[in-house]
């Protein structure tokens, strides 16, 4: 180095000065006063059976909650946690007012992705890829799936992956999308994208509301359209017993009132009313049906089979769509919200279940 | 098809050629040039950065398991001590000799030394524990000379002297480094865990609770640098930054 450069170097040490460095914190309020803040989640949220498994606590919970069998839990808690409060900070069932209805819509359309195959019209994955292309996020969070159809999270970084053909498609088993995220927000550069259910949607507007680090990082939210969705011990255990043979089933659906399981070979075809019995308790007491929170949400019903239903609300999405028209990388119709209206008002009525 | 010859240099050329080259063995026949070292009895004299044997010091040690995580051959497990804290443990059945781990870690618990021969009955005496690497090895020593390869520009020369060289590094030396210290760069979004104060050695970080708030503060003039609540922040909020 020329003494030069060393004495530029030197300016630029001396320059950066630190000053202390204080912050604060607000301490979030213990319903339980002599409780440790995880017993309190636990008793408002957990013993009540409201939890939604959305996992956002577990996301930023340093401490280690998790799942254990069908619920969320502490193992060690009385030990192990910290009692630092963020789990109630961001659970959306702490102090739940449930969502409901078709939320703000500045559009309602059909879609097909010309590109991708997908659930319905693949418009999700769409909107994921585009917006990464874009450069609006440099990593989609998709829920994808092994052999057993167990869910398996999956950073999507490149529209090439989309190769492995499970990531797309729905699967009516819970997802651990949000500790994901958190990983997710820590590696990315530009930003995330993630797509969930309407408990994992309200999960992250949390995690925004609370915490900039989210605000900042997580830069597309597409919901989808849900009634229920499933433990994986009880679904696989239910199917199993319908005779679905896992290692030949290619896709699940719930169409007009029907679960369909389709195999290489064959389909097995109830009544969705039959899955009442395995209803988890947390979904029971669930009112959104839209995801009303999401910046754009996507369903089957709304619009004519192989399409994707897309209630657009915020800008961004907006903006994707757009991208996609441009490029011709979907068709396009029109979607019929009436045809929600029955959902809607059937997940609306769950809020009764929540006075019981 | 083409003949190579050789080309011919010319008689005063070849013979200035042959004349060196007598020149050389006769001198080889006076004093033989070796460059083998007559090991055991002999031993090279090792650099100082010599990549050998590892030694550790425990109260050096800050438990920020960047050894463990650094090591390409996964050969560093960290174990539990009595004292509740992890300390390394170094697999030589594994270990590439890198040094990485000695390059990693912030306050040089881990040094090297020269040994470079420790001998093993089964693989899993290998895998050197804790309280072993805290004294050398037992090493039988039967040299007397020291030998030394001097490489200049033109030749090698090997320096034969009645020595015995010690195997272990005297203390290592500071590096010169720009002292850094720890600053939270986005307050709102700590989540008040307490990891960071739990895991600070040096008490920089301090944190009280009054009338809902919690105040979090790291203290500049305490704080040595080390990074290690950088690295164990829930939500990736610290950085080391020029003091
Ligand atoms: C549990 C569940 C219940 C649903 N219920 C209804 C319903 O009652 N009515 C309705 O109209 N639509 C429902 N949907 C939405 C519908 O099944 C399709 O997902 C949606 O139409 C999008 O289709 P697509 O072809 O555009 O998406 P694709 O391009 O196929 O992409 C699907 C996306 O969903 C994600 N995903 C799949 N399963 C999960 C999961 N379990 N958790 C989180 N993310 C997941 C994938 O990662 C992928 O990104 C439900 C979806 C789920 C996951
Ligand atoms: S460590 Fe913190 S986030 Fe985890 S359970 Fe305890 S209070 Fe909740
Ligand atoms: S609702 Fe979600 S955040 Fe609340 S306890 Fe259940 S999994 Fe955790
Ligand atoms: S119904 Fe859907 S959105 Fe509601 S809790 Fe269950 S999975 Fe989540
Ligand atoms: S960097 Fe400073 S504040 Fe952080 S652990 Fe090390 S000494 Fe403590
Ligand atoms: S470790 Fe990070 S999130 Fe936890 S208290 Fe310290 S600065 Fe806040």
């Amino acid at each position: 180095m020329h003494d030069a450069d060393i004495k530029a170097c030197e300016e630029v040490i001396k320059m950066a000065t630190v000053a202390e460095s204080k912050w604060e914190i607000k301490v979030p309020d213990k319903p339980l006063k002599d409780k440790l803040y995880f017993e309190n989640l636990k008793s408002v949220v957990i013993d009540t059976e409201i939890c939604s498994r959305c996992l956002t606590c577990a996301a930023v919970c340093p401490g280690g909650i998790t799942v254990v069998g069908d619920k969320v839990d502490f193992p060690d808690y009385e030990t192990k946690c910290l009692d630092c409060g963020a789990c109630v900070r961001v659970c959306p069932r702490f102090v739940y007012e449930p969502l409901s209805g078709m939320g703000s819509s500045t559009a309602f359309i059909a879609g097909r992705s010309n590109r991708f195959a997908g659930q319905d019209g693949a418009m999700v994955t769409e909107l994921i890829v585009s917006a990464m292309e874009m450069g609006i996020i440099d990593r989609g969070l998709f829920a994808g799936r092994n052999e057993n159809w167990e869910t398996e999270m999956f950073h999507v970084r490149d529209p090439e992956q989309l190769a492995i053909t499970t990531l797309s498609g729905t699967k009516y088993t819970f997802a651990d999308v949000l500790p994901e995220l958190k990983k997710a927000v820590k590696f990315t550069q530009n930003g995330v994208g993630v797509v969930g259910t309407p408990c994992i949607v309200s999960g992250v507007r949390k995690l925004q509301q609370e915490y900039p680090i989210f605000r900042e990082k997580v830069k597309l939210v597409v919901g989808l359209f849900c009634t229920e969705n499933f433990h994986y011990s009880a679904i696989s255990q239910y199917l199993r017993d319908k005779g679905v043979d896992f290692s030949k089933l290619v896709k699940t659906d719930i169409t007009m009132g029907k679960f369909i399981a389709t195999m290489t070979d064959s389909e097995v075809k109830f009544k969705v009313k039959a899955l009442e019995e395995i209803l988890p308790s947390g979904c029971n007491v669930c009112c959104d049906f839209t995801a009303v929170e999401a910046d754009a949400s996507v369903g089957s019903v709304g619009s004519v089979p192989g399409f994707s239903t897309i209630s657009v609300r915020e800008a961004i999405a907006v903006k994707i769509l757009d991208y996609i028209k441009e490029k011709g990388y979907a068709e396009f119709g029109e979607g019929d919200p009436g045809q929600l209206g029955f959902l809607v008002g059937h997940k609306k009525k769950r809020a009764e279940n929540l006075k019981k | 098809m083409k003949k190579v010859t050789v080309q011919d240099q010319g008689l005063v050329e070849k013979t200035k050629c042959h004349a060196a080259a007598i020149g050389v063995a006769m001198k080889e026949s006076v004093y033989p040039l070796t460059a083998t070292v007559q090991y055991p009895r002999q031993r090279k004299k090792m650099p100082d950065n010599f990549r050998g044997y590892i030694l550790f010091d425990p109260d050096k040690c800050i438990n920020c398991w960047e050894c463990a995580f650094i090591c390409p051959a996964n050969a560093i497990r960290m174990k539990e001590a009595p004292n509740k804290k992890y300390y390394p443990t170094i697999d030589y059945g594994k270990c590439i000799f890198c040094h990485f781990c000695i390059d990693s870690c912030t306050d040089s618990a881990l040094r090297t030394t020269k040994i470079h021969d420790v001998a093993y009955k089964d693989m899993d005496e290998m895998v050197t524990l804790t309280e072993e690497m805290i004294e050398p090895p037992e090493i039988v020593r039967e040299d007397t000379k020291l030998v030394e390869y001097l490489i200049d520009d033109k030749d090698l020369q090997i320096k034969k002297t009645r020595e015995v060289d010690s195997l272990f590094m005297d203390e290592v030396p500071p590096s010169v480094e720009i002292p850094v210290v720890s600053q939270c760069i986005d307050g709102a979004s700590c989540i008040g865990c307490h990891v960071c104060e739990y895991v600070c050695g040096s008490g920089a970080i301090s944190s009280s609770i009054a009338n809902g708030v919690m105040n979090m503060a790291i203290d500049t003039d305490n704080c040595t640098g080390c990074g290690l609540c950088v690295k164990e922040c829930t939500m990736q909020i610290l950085k080391l930054v020029r003091k």
